[in-house]
């Protein structure tokens, strides 16, 4: 009994920490002068529990350029995989893509494959801006049988999707804004748009794998919603530079709490 | 009393022996400190009253081998990520997907 408690409460302990991974927030636009086409971060997530730290899985967010017929886009893509200790208990193997301007980083296309122990979940957004619309596919794989389920969402003018969210808080003119300030944005997220709030609080220095940087600490929060816990309790630290790279992030979870700290960062911009 | 802290006591150093063979074993610790804790205050007790001390001295047993088990897996556990082929293949056939969705999309630039 104890087991099987002790294995369920892991279980659910590493799907919450496993919807936060590509979970955290951003802000909105401008011309992108912070992502570069071939750019490499890698992180290592840990679960945190009682000041002891559980590596748990690892964490990347690449950029790539893609050639379509007649444009060329950014691919934003963020996967996460478990350390193969945890791959018998609780195997992770998450995908998200987004396909992007170069220039505006406004999504065109947004993919999401996860695959979570038992639990496999595909989604896929195409964006029409124009007409404010989305075309969703979805698709489950249960006992039963595969679920598949097509649907039209209407957005607002500046929803976008979670992954080119994450990346447009990174084009943020962050050296305008003062501590206190809170800016909202929307993404669809499971058919829902979704509302992240992100407030800065101030600067801070930090040793990281990448060095001793000098990082804007934002405070991050999502409305109506059960997954980040506190209003600011979810800490995001991105460099003070032209480049923005997100080192160290803190999020506070249902069943505790957990970071991400950047383990190697390549073909940065500037 | 005594009973009470070495159910206390077995309860605590079994958890921290499950917890140290999975992966999450460092939070065998703090099992394995409160197992030894009941397990003094038991001794204590056991010591006070002259009964016997064989269960405690297995609770001794069951923390110490998971506080060995623990520390051996923290000194030499290197995190990495295991067969990724899988997500690679993944990531590549999905690009190829995409290229041919992105070619029904109007896409402003």
């Amino acid at each position: 009994m104890l087991l099987i408690a002790l294995y369920q409460q892991t279980n659910f302990m590493l799907r919450s920490i496993a919807s936060f991974l590509i979970f955290f927030p951003l802000i909105v636009f401008s011309q992108n002068n912070a992502i570069g086409t071939d750019e490499k971060l890698t992180f290592s997530a840990s679960y945190n529990m009682s000041g002891l730290l559980t590596e748990i899985a690892q964490v990347t967010m690449e950029t790539s350029e893609v050639k379509t017929s007649s444009s060329t886009l950014l691919r934003l893509k963020c996967s996460a995989a478990t350390y193969s200790s945890f791959d018998s208990y609780f195997k992770i193997r998450d995908l998200y893509e987004s396909y992007v301007s170069p220039t505006t980083l406004t999504p065109y296309l947004y993919k999401r494959d996860i695959n979570e122990g038992n639990y496999n979940k595909f989604e896929q957004y195409k964006y029409n801006h124009k007409s404010q619309n989305v075309e969703s596919i979805m698709r489950k794989k249960k006992r039963s049988g595969n679920i598949e389920e097509k649907k039209n969402v209407k957005i607002s003018k500046n929803t976008k999707d979670i992954v080119s969210t994450i990346y447009h808080i990174r084009n943020l003119d962050l050296q305008k804004t003062k501590p206190g300030d809170t800016q909202s944005f929307t993404f669809l997220f499971d058919n829902e748009e979704k509302t992240i709030r992100v407030k800065l609080i101030g600067k801070e220095t930090l040793t990281t794998n990448i060095g001793k940087k000098e990082c804007y600490k934002l405070a991050i929060s999502l409305n109506n919603s059960t997954i980040l816990k506190g209003s600011n309790d979810n800490l995001l630290w991105l460099t003070v530079d032209a480049n923005k790279v997100p080192v160290y992030a803190k999020f506070k979870i249902a069943v505790g709490s957990g970071e991400l700290k950047i383990k190697s960062a390549t073909g940065l911009k500037n | 009393m005594r009973n009470v802290f070495v159910v206390l006591g077995f309860i605590a150093s079994i958890l921290a022996v499950i917890l140290a063979v999975t992966p999450l074993f460092k939070i065998a610790y703090i099992p394995s400190i409160a197992a030894l804790v009941f397990g003094l205050i038991a001794f204590y007790f056991a010591k006070q009253k002259q009964l016997p001390r064989k269960s405690i001295q297995l609770i001794f047993l069951l923390t110490i081998i998971a506080l060995s088990l623990s520390t051996y897996k923290s000194v030499f556990t290197i995190a990495e990520v295991g067969n990724t082929e899988e997500l690679i293949q993944k990531e590549n056939e999905s690009e190829l997907d995409a290229l041919e969705e992105l070619e029904d999309i109007e896409i402003d630039q």
